[in-house]
């Protein structure tokens, strides 16, 4: 019976005649495969960022809106103007804000989720983080604008529980409050923690799956107490989580460009700044001066967190 | 011709493409339709029967000419601006705000007004108005203009305001409260406008002769009465939809705001109404402007006589809340309108509105004495920001 | 002499009431002090929940568990001065080796100079010097071990628990540590608990030793009590593996009719002619210090364990077997 059997096995087609030249020339098959990500990224990403880069450079003539296509360093000096310094303070300060909020939020639900939660409870959590997403991000806005404002529902569920005072207490206080919640930062900041909070919790999660569960008993073993566990154990561990998933509320927060302009004090920020600066007031230097400062900030902001060891544990 | 070949030389091909065309020479006679034309305009302005089948002043002239309409919707002037800049566009039906800009970068071309039969029928007042016409030449074909009202609560006020004071300082209003936090303003920098009107009218020791041409004092004032209303504002509006909501949610009760939202809110049976207070207003006169590389000029030729001959006058102004250029659509009955319905948008206050236009550096004034339009835009963020 | 730990009638369930798991099921248990006790088991036996019960990780769902006569219900496992050697040995990789040994002291607020100096003693007792400034993944399955045992033992522990240490290990570097974990162990005095599926290891070195079946201890008592006098046929099959005989059979080998164990070892293969017992070769594996033959008697396969340079019968060939009736050990119970 093994007679009828060759040593070797007869080519087949193309299918086989690809897989023999794949396997003698490993580097093929992968060329094959990063050549169009990379020419993607290369050209279309890459390029897009130079050609950002190189309209920052240039300036615009205030009358006529027309591009001088002239290096100048002008467009960054604007940048320093008090009123662009302004927007630029504003949104790194909301976007920490809105990042340290998203954090403490998270913490609790990812851990919840990468520690207890299994089965059908899994599930669960990954919908309703997911869901939110799967819905219009304008109809989200739309929906915190009615939720906020003066004659919404929060006003009116504080007025049933007796709470007015202490709604218009924290709408009392300088810098956060507002006439009402909807023309608010506080409001401002509520919606963008809310959009962006399962960017926070989905990596913050899957960091926090991959601690083993032995680490803790460790840590226990050894004497901490639950606080000394998580401030020396989880949160190192945790951070690679953390970190990314603070790359995404805050690089979000500081582009983002509707909800500053739907809910809050019509105050700008980068994102609104940029929006309007290139869209209507045709602006394109200074857009671009201005978003090339959130890639500045996010540049420092990953060499802090490397810096600081944040990546240790990757 | 050599400053566009250092251009062409120097920079992208976005640049060689717009760059390489010359001015076109003005049109000398109207030829057969390119079969399309594509229009930027205020959202509204177009109507096709789509919103409501009533109003329809597009479908008749593509029949008539063969050409096939297609709009760009903007929400500001300066947007629109952008929009020309970009370039692909035919018409754009540009502001005062905006339409100067568009002639000082070359993005418009001069209109020959014989080829337009119906040019005659014009407004006097309108035909040769300084926003879209330079050194004699008309550079536009005028389209609609309105007023920028006083939108107001008729249940917190029972007598119509009479001074734009209810949105500058702070009050306590008919119903016992304070307009802090109740009262909005535009979020362009044109509204400097509207508070340099209000300082011409209370402070007349400032001297100022036109809302959109003031020197450094009369500018400093005005910026002052802004950081005041900021106090007052909780947000400034941009979308006109945003600032119904405001009024219905939010507790806002007076505003700057166009007969388009007043309209609305009242049909929706909200308790509101508008007026023009003693101060006269700002308002704008749109100015359809044909690009410099226009690829359907016939077609945008065809639509010049139709947007002054046909039903779009009348019905246009009956749905925007506007007053034609034409003053004959508001009584021959070519569309809805009539002279109550005129008088109602503000028809007879021509005198009082002082229409939107591009402030810039050299007036009258004297040669660079006035405060040019980009500062206004830079100083203006500031003040939302509250600098 | 006081009990390091004890349990009394201690089980652990898992599960609905209805329907529990019974991971421990009655378990009663003393732990001598200063001794080194081995929990010998199946995987899913029950041993390592022990374990965790004593360490705190699990809490008992019936009966009490003791440690030097406390009792422990209610103390959480970092009130515990009891350490863990875990399977996985669990150092924490964002810790160099050093700050893994002092994390002890450092969580219970020993300062650092403090510290450090004791972190380094203990890598000097598991041979480690030197090793402080490397991060846990730098270091071999050996290494790593010997952190994770310097680091438990640095607290000073009453009684230190081990989780099959020695699993991932090869079996050379297995041999080496068992030697130097008696040895540390006889050195400090603390008592070591030890958990383990490897009975040759339970049996090497281990005082006394459990062995856990189904969530009960199946017999407790010295290595060579259980070796030698297994009390269950579970207990005679899964310590050394020795040839279990029906009751019928053991009748026929020459003992009262009922279980007994036979250890291969204690058999010796004859000639065919003249003995009680014969049966044909059906079995033959070579083991390197010598060989195992298996031999169907009467239907029965028995296993035969035969020294290296005797002769090995061919398969299918007819052979005696012999041993000494003292050798053949008959059991209490019958599981």
């Amino acid at each position: 019976m093994t007679t009828q059997t060759p040593a070797i096995l007869p080519e087949r087609g193309l299918a086989d005649r690809l897989t023999a030249l794949f396997w003698r020339h490993p580097r093929l098959l992968l060329a094959v495969l990063l050549t169009p990500p990379l020419l993607w990224l290369g050209v279309v990403y890459l390029g897009s960022l130079a050609a950002l880069l190189l309209q920052s450079f240039y300036s615009i003539d205030e009358f006529s809106g027309l591009v001088k296509q002239e290096f100048t360093l002008k467009t960054y000096a604007e940048l320093f103007r008090a009123q662009n310094l302004d927007i630029i303070i504003r949104t790194l300060v909301m976007s920490a804000a809105v990042t340290i909020g998203c954090a403490v939020i998270a913490f609790p639900i990812a851990y919840y989720a990468a520690r207890f939660a299994k089965g059908k409870w899994k599930a669960v959590f990954y919908l309703g983080v997911m869901l939110p997403l799967w819905s219009s991000y304008l109809v989200k806005v739309y929906a915190w604008k009615l939720i906020l404002a003066k004659e919404g529902i929060i006003t009116w569920a504080a007025e049933g529980a007796g709470l007015s005072m202490v709604l218009n207490a924290i709408l009392s206080i300088p810098g956060i409050g507002g006439n009402s919640l909807s023309t608010s930062p506080l409001g401002t900041f509520l919606v963008f923690v809310y959009v962006w909070l399962p960017y926070m919790i989905l990596p913050m999660q899957a960091a926090l799956e991959r601690v083993p569960a032995s680490m803790l008993e460790a840590s226990a073993d050894l004497g901490a107490s639950r606080a000394q566990t998580f401030r020396t154990v989880i949160l190192p561990l945790a951070m690679p989580g953390v970190i990314a998933g603070s790359i995404f509320t805050f690089s979000l927060t500081m582009g983002d460009y509707i909800i500053p302009q739907i809910v809050g004090t019509s105050a700008r920020f980068i994102g609104l700044a940029v929006y309007q600066l290139q869209g209507t007031a045709g602006n394109i230097p200074l857009a671009a001066a201005f978003a090339v400062v959130p890639i500045v900030i996010m540049v420092i902001y990953l060499m802090i967190a490397k810096r600081k060891g944040a990546f240790d544990a990757l | 011709m050599t400053r566009r070949s250092l251009k062409l030389a120097a920079t992208s091909a976005l640049a060689l493409v717009t760059g390489l065309t010359p001015a076109l020479a003005q049109m000398t006679e109207v030829g057969p339709g390119e079969g399309a034309l594509s229009i930027v305009a205020w959202a509204g302005y177009i109507e096709r029967g789509e919103t409501d089948p009533a109003f329809d002043w597009v479908t008749k002239f593509e029949e008539a000419s063969g050409c096939k309409v297609s709009v760009k919707t903007a929400n500001t002037s300066d947007e629109m601006v952008a929009l020309m800049n970009e370039g692909g566009f035919d018409l754009v039906t540009a502001s005062g705000d905006a339409s100067l800009r568009l002639i000082a970068g070359d993005r418009v071309q001069e209109i020959n007004t014989a080829l337009i039969p119906s040019w005659g029928t014009i407004d006097p007042r309108l035909q040769n108005a300084p926003w879209y016409v330079v050194d004699g030449k008309h550079y536009g074909v005028p389209y609609m203009w309105g007023p920028n009202v006083l939108m107001y609560n008729t249940e917190v006020f029972k007598e119509p305001p009479t001074s734009w004071n209810v949105v500058f300082e702070e009050m306590t209003l008919g119903d016992g409260q304070s307009n802090k936090g109740r009262v909005q303003a535009y979020d362009g920098p044109i509204h400097i406008a509207d508070a340099a009107q209000y300082l011409m009218f209370h402070k007349p020791e400032l001297g100022i002769t036109s809302p959109y041409e003031l020197n450094e004092d009369q500018y400093k004032a005005a910026l002052d009465l802004l950081r005041g209303q900021r106090n007052l504002v909780s947000r400034y509006w941009h979308d006109a939809f945003i600032q119904i909501d405001d009024f219905k949610n939010e507790g806002v009760v007076a505003s700057g705001s166009w007969p388009f939202q007043v309209n609305l809110l009242k049909a929706g049976g909200a308790p509101v109404a508008s007026v023009i207070p003693q101060e006269g207003a700002t308002g704008w006169a749109d100015t359809t402007m044909l690009h410099v590389d226009s690829e359907h000029p016939n077609c945008a030729y065809m639509w010049f006589e139709h947007q002054l001959s046909s039903n779009l006058q009348s019905d246009l102004s009956v749905w925007f809340g506007a007053n034609p250029s034409v003053p004959a659509a508001c009584t021959d009955g070519r569309g809805m309108q009539t002279a109550e319905g005129c008088t109602a948008n503000g028809l007879d206050d021509f005198d009082k509105i002082r229409f939107w236009t591009t402030p810039v550096a050299d007036c009258s004034q004297g040669e660079d004495t006035c405060v040019p339009y980009y500062r206004w835009v830079s100083d203006y963020i500031g003040v939302i920001g509250g600098r | 002499m006081t009990a390091a730990v004890e349990f009394q009638n201690v089980s652990r369930h898992f599960g609905p009431a209805n329907a529990p798991v019974k991971a421990v099921d009655g378990v009663d248990l003393t732990i001598a002090e200063g001794s080194f006790f081995a929990m010998l088991g199946p995987s899913g036996s029950g041993k390592t929940t022990c374990l965790r019960l004593i360490s705190g990780f699990e809490k008992p769902t019936g009966g009490v568990i003791r440690i030097f006569g406390q009792d422990v219900s209610d103390i959480p496992p970092n009130r515990r001065n009891v350490n863990t050697v875990f399977q996985d040995y669990a150092l924490f990789p964002h810790m160099n080796v050093r700050d893994n040994v002092a994390y002890g002291p450092m969580v219970k607020g020993v300062d650092r100079r403090t510290r450090e100096a004791q972190a380094e003693e203990m890598l000097a007792l598991v041979k480690l010097e030197g090793y402080g400034d490397r991060k846990p993944g730098q270091l071999s399955g050996g290494q790593r071990q010997r952190v994770a045992l310097a680091r438990a033992l640095v607290n000073e522990p009453k009684v230190l628990l081990l989780d099959e240490p020695l699993g991932a290990l090869d079996l050379k570097l297995r041999e080496a540590m068992q030697d130097e974990l008696k040895a540390l162990q006889a050195r400090l005095g603390i008592t070591f608990v030890f958990v383990t599926h490897d009975q040759g290891e339970a049996l090497s070195m281990a005082d006394s030793l459990a062995v856990f079946n189904e969530g009960k201890i199946a017999q407790i008592g010295t290595p060579k009590e259980i070796y030698s006098h297994p009390r269950t046929r579970f207990v005679a099959d899964f310590v050394g593996s020795s040839n279990v005989l029906a009751p019928e059979v053991t009748r026929a080998f020459g003992g009262p009719a009922k279980w007994a164990s036979l250890r291969p070892e204690m058999l010796r293969v004859t000639a065919a002619d003249g003995v009680a017992l014969s049966g044909v070769v059906t079995g033959l594996r070579y083991l390197g210090a010598g060989s195992r033959v298996t031999v169907a008697v009467n239907g029965t396969e028995v296993a035969a364990q035969l020294p290296a340079g005797q002769a090995v019968p061919e398969a299918g060939a007819v052979v005696g077997l012999a041993f000494d009736p003292s050798a053949l050990h008959v059991m209490e119970g019958e599981r």
